[in-house]
């Protein structure tokens, strides 16, 4: 793999950058971490606060690997850098820790859920208020964001999977499984209205990408060998996922071990199997006859369009399903969640989803995204102006076949 | 020394100066890499009075201003020395306005190439000027350097497309120049600032000609088993009488790179040259010159030719050439990008001269150029640890531009003079030419505060005007 000594400085990544874009500051691009990272690594006067805070900055979007005619792998090297030095620096780090006991375990995730349904009640909200001064300033803006929750529990408790030589081993994901749990709902029932069965395991584990990207790649390590073990006994032939972030963290997990490590070649087979849900669907289910009464567009998740290439797929699966699309300008350009970024960065975060939120093109009733953080992120952002909301394209897809009646009758309804 | 700091703090606020050492190392080079320097310190302006007023700042303590755009400068533009501030344009970056009936679009400088383009989309308008770099670099900087591109073979380059801009002049006064109508009254004193290489003045807004995207655009792929039979084939084609938009090569070491790296096309390893070719216009002309141009490039022993069946295949062709210097990342830890610009007719000589010189310097060299217009882009791969190889690189590129010069052509097609062709710039001018160019800088930037040490050979300092050899 290209390391930062390899960038010959063109800057074709400058224009990519989305902290470039709204600071203006070449330390805040791509080529200038580079110069940064190496500066940090050659002597020890470079390893300041000021300097800290530009690299840490980044927002693992990937933006910069996708164009970087050298295969520089920018987000990577921050990604290290975080894991290596000074981590007890980051206020990151302490929430990472706080998260993993709720997004860690099956059981925790039930937590997550109750207390965030909690969240939504008038007591909760009362709460919240008096305790906004210990929560992180972000902390408010992501609760906007919620969608709400209904009284069922966590998705993988009433998805059963469809008994022995199952095609795809359905992951549930953490955010998803806890807070989209209809969406994990729809994007089964579209998998099955499509021909596949399914392996739904309960204790599969959170794919650990937030953890990976803030500097913790011990708890990913951990939980991808429960989930390559599970893989393995599902004797699946793919690993269905319908998060970007999720996606794009699976599809790493050989980089996880050494190459030497008898895991490695075994995370490559599970990588192998990784599919998002819109790449398996956008050509397998039936074709809609085209609706034009609710125009949507696409909002592509960093973690889709530039950790692994889909962009097409979530607009032909929209198309399929009778969607007439309205592209948004910069639809691939990050719209600031990334990850817990939005709690870590709040100014730089918002500045972000106020630029995105503004190219929604008018009238659009849904911006599409398919990934939990851009949703709970956006509809902060739209749940405040009224009019477009942010939703799964799954949930899109899903609400059209089942208005066809192809759908599953008394299922959960947009 | 602070109290210009102060000042200038006052004026873009403390969040847009930087005067933090390793912030500064950020800002030591731009695309040109066999130089480097540490600014005093970097200012981001956000509004022309603000880069008027800074201007005045600097000028009344005698500080160098060095203007930077998103810093792709190949030629050393963007580098500044450690007693110069660097005005970074980055937050300037609005699109004003577009006149759809008028076909102009007012800009900030700091606006990126190909933005303007995307604004210009949707009402069936284009910015013609397609620098290689056009997804990052700034319009203030393609106005500074008199930028060109692929399309500029039949477009034209910056010069052309410029009709109006204010500029902030050396002594902190602001000048309007040129006209919306596009007709200089009097001397052209806006063609005499574009390309200047914010020697003489700093661009604070512009307005831009937009021109009607063509009714009719084919694009094509020949391959060539061997590059003299390819360059033979440019010459054939502009002799027919035919301007392609664009005409592009490049040869098998630049094909290797590029294909590994970000946009693979899929060309075979064992091609020795490819050209890309667009034609543009009336859907008549293009099918009559389509006709041509295949037939000229039968004649000349053309392996395969392929034409872009979908605007997708088109675009990724372009990403691919477009992004050629970058992908040199792939095969060197460097490279250093020349310019040279030389008569059509003598392009196969001059490729064969390029990799004679290649061989007795021992550097590689792949080669990605406007045929053209016979615009040369020697890459001379190069690893800048290795200094017995960086003192090579640099004898091996000077000598491609004597060669250059010799055959009737230039020392810059389109990436400017900068700190890279200083002494070049000698070979190629009179002692007379030299001294009339500095007498311009005199009459505008007396104390010399204005990009210092780039484009004009300093008399009895660094470098000694001296002819070719």
């Amino acid at each position: 793999m290209a390391n930062l000594e390899d960038c010959v400085h063109c800057g074709l990544c400058l224009s990519a950058c989305p902290t470039y874009q709204v600071t203006g500051l070449e330390v805040e691009s791509p080529r200038g971490r580079l110069v940064l990272l190496s500066q940090w690594r050659e002597q020890a006067a470079a390893r300041d606060s000021e300097t800290r805070g530009w690299l840490d900055d980044c927002l693992d979007c990937r933006a910069c690997e996708a164009v970087c005619p050298a295969h520089i792998p920018t987000g990577h090297l921050v990604e290290a850098w975080r894991s290596q030095d000074a981590p007890e620096a980051r206020p990151a780090r302490a929430l990472i820790r706080l998260l993993g006991l709720f997004l860690g375990s099956p059981r925790g995730l039930s937590w997550f859920r109750r207390l965030a349904r909690m969240s939504q009640t008038r007591w909760g909200d009362w709460l919240i208020r008096r305790m906004a001064r210990w929560l992180p300033p972000g902390a408010p803006a992501v609760k906007a964001g919620l969608p709400t929750l209904s009284a069922a529990g966590v998705s993988r408790r009433d998805l059963s999977g469809d008994g022995t030589s199952a095609e795809i081993f359905f992951f549930v994901g953490c955010v998803m499984d806890a807070l989209y749990a209809d969406t994990n709902r729809h994007a089964a029932e579209l998998l099955r209205m499509a021909g596949y069965r399914l392996s739904i395991p309960q204790d599969q584990r959170c794919c650990g990408a937030v953890h990976r990207h803030s500097g913790s790649p011990e708890a990913a390590r951990h939980w991808a060998k429960t989930n390559i073990l599970l893989f393995e006994h599902s004797e699946a032939r793919y690993v269905a996922v319908d998060a970007a972030g999720c996606g794009a963290a699976l599809k790493e997990y050989a980089s996880l071990f050494p190459p030497d490590s008898p895991w490695y070649a075994r995370a490559q087979r599970f990588e192998d199997a990784v599919r998002d849900v819109v790449e398996l669907l956008a050509e397998s289910l039936p074709p809609l006859a085209p609706q034009s009464d609710r125009a949507i567009t696409v909002h592509d998740p960093c973690h889709h369009v530039h950790a692994q290439g889909i962009a097409q797929e979530t607009r032909a699966l929209l198309h399929r399903a009778g969607y007439t699309l309205a592209e948004m300008r910069e639809s691939t350009l990050c719209c600031g969640s990334a990850g817990i970024y939005n709690l870590t960065h709040p100014e730089k975060s918002q500045a972000l989803l106020q630029r995105k939120l503004a190219e929604i093109p008018d009238g659009a009733a849904f911006v599409a995204a398919a990934n939990p953080g851009c949703l709970l992120h956006m509809q902060s952002g739209l749940s405040a102006q009224g009019g477009t909301q942010a939703v799964h394209p799954i949930d899109l897809a899903w609400q059209a076949y089942h208005d066809a009646g192809l759908g599953t009758p008394g299922s959960v309804t947009l | 020394m602070t109290v210009w700091l102060d000042q200038v703090r006052r004026v873009v606020g403390p969040d847009q100066v930087l005067t933090h050492p390793i912030a500064l190392t950020a800002y030591a080079q731009d695309g040109y890499t066999l130089a480097s320097g540490h600014p005093a310190a970097v200012v981001l302006p956000s509004t022309a009075p603000q880069v008027q007023a800074v201007v005045q700042v600097l000028s009344a303590c005698d500080i160098p201003i060095v203007a930077r755009g998103a810093g792709t400068s190949l030629s050393g533009g963007a580098i500044a020395g450690p007693d110069s501030v660097i005005l970074h344009f980055s937050r300037m970056n609005r699109i004003h306005s577009i006149d759809w009936v008028n076909r102009i679009a007012e800009v900030d400088p700091g606006v990126v190439n190909l933005d303007i383009s995307r604004a210009l989309a949707p009402g069936g308008l284009f910015y013609a000027p397609d620098p290689s770099s056009q997804q990052a670099c700034t319009i203030g900087g393609n106005f500074a350097e008199n930028s060109g591109g692929p399309h500029c073979l039949k477009y034209g380059v910056t010069l052309n497309h410029i009709l109006m801009a204010d500029l902030v002049l050396p002594d902190g006064r602001e000048v309007r120049l040129g006209n919306l109508a596009g007709e200089p009254d009097g001397p052209d004193w806006l063609g005499l600032m574009i390309g200047s290489e914010g020697t003489l003045g700093i661009a604070t807004r512009l307005w831009l000609r937009a021109l009607p995207v063509p009714p009719a655009s084919r694009t094509f792929l020949a391959l060539f088993d061997s590059v003299s039979e390819a360059s033979r084939a440019v010459s054939d084609v502009i002799a027919a009488g035919v301007i392609p938009a664009a005409m592009e090569m490049m040869d098998r070491l630049a094909i290797h790179a590029v294909e590994r790296g970000a946009y693979p096309v899929g060309y075979p390893e064992d091609v020795e040259a490819v050209l890309l070719i667009e034609l543009d216009g009336e859907p008549g002309v293009v099918d009559a010159d389509r006709h041509t141009v295949h037939a000229l490039l039968k004649a000349r022993q053309v392996r395969a030719l392929r034409e872009a069946e979908t605007p997708q295949e088109r675009n990724l062709w372009w990403a691919n050439r477009k992004t050629a210097f970058g992908a040199m990342g792939l095969i060197s830890p460097r490279y250093y990008v020349q310019d040279g610009v030389i008569p059509r007719h003598v392009l196969p000589d001059a490729l064969d001269t390029i990799r004679r010189i290649g061989q007795h310097y021992r550097i590689r060299i792949a080669n990605v150029f406007h045929a053209g217009d016979g615009n040369l882009h020697p890459l001379l791969l190069y690893n800048d640890r290795d200094p017995d190889e960086v003192e090579r690189v640099k004898e091996a590129g000077s000598e491609i531009l004597a060669y250059c010069i010799r055959v009737g052509g230039s020392i810059s097609g389109e990436h400017g003079i900068g700190l890279e062709k200083l002494q070049e710039m000698a070979w190629q001018f009179s002692a007379d030419d030299l001294r009339a160019q500095q007498s311009i800088k005199q009459t505008f930037d007396p104390s010399g505060r204005f990009n210092p040490g780039k484009l004009l050979p300093t008399p009895g300092r660094c470098i000694d005007f001296h002819p070719l050899p």
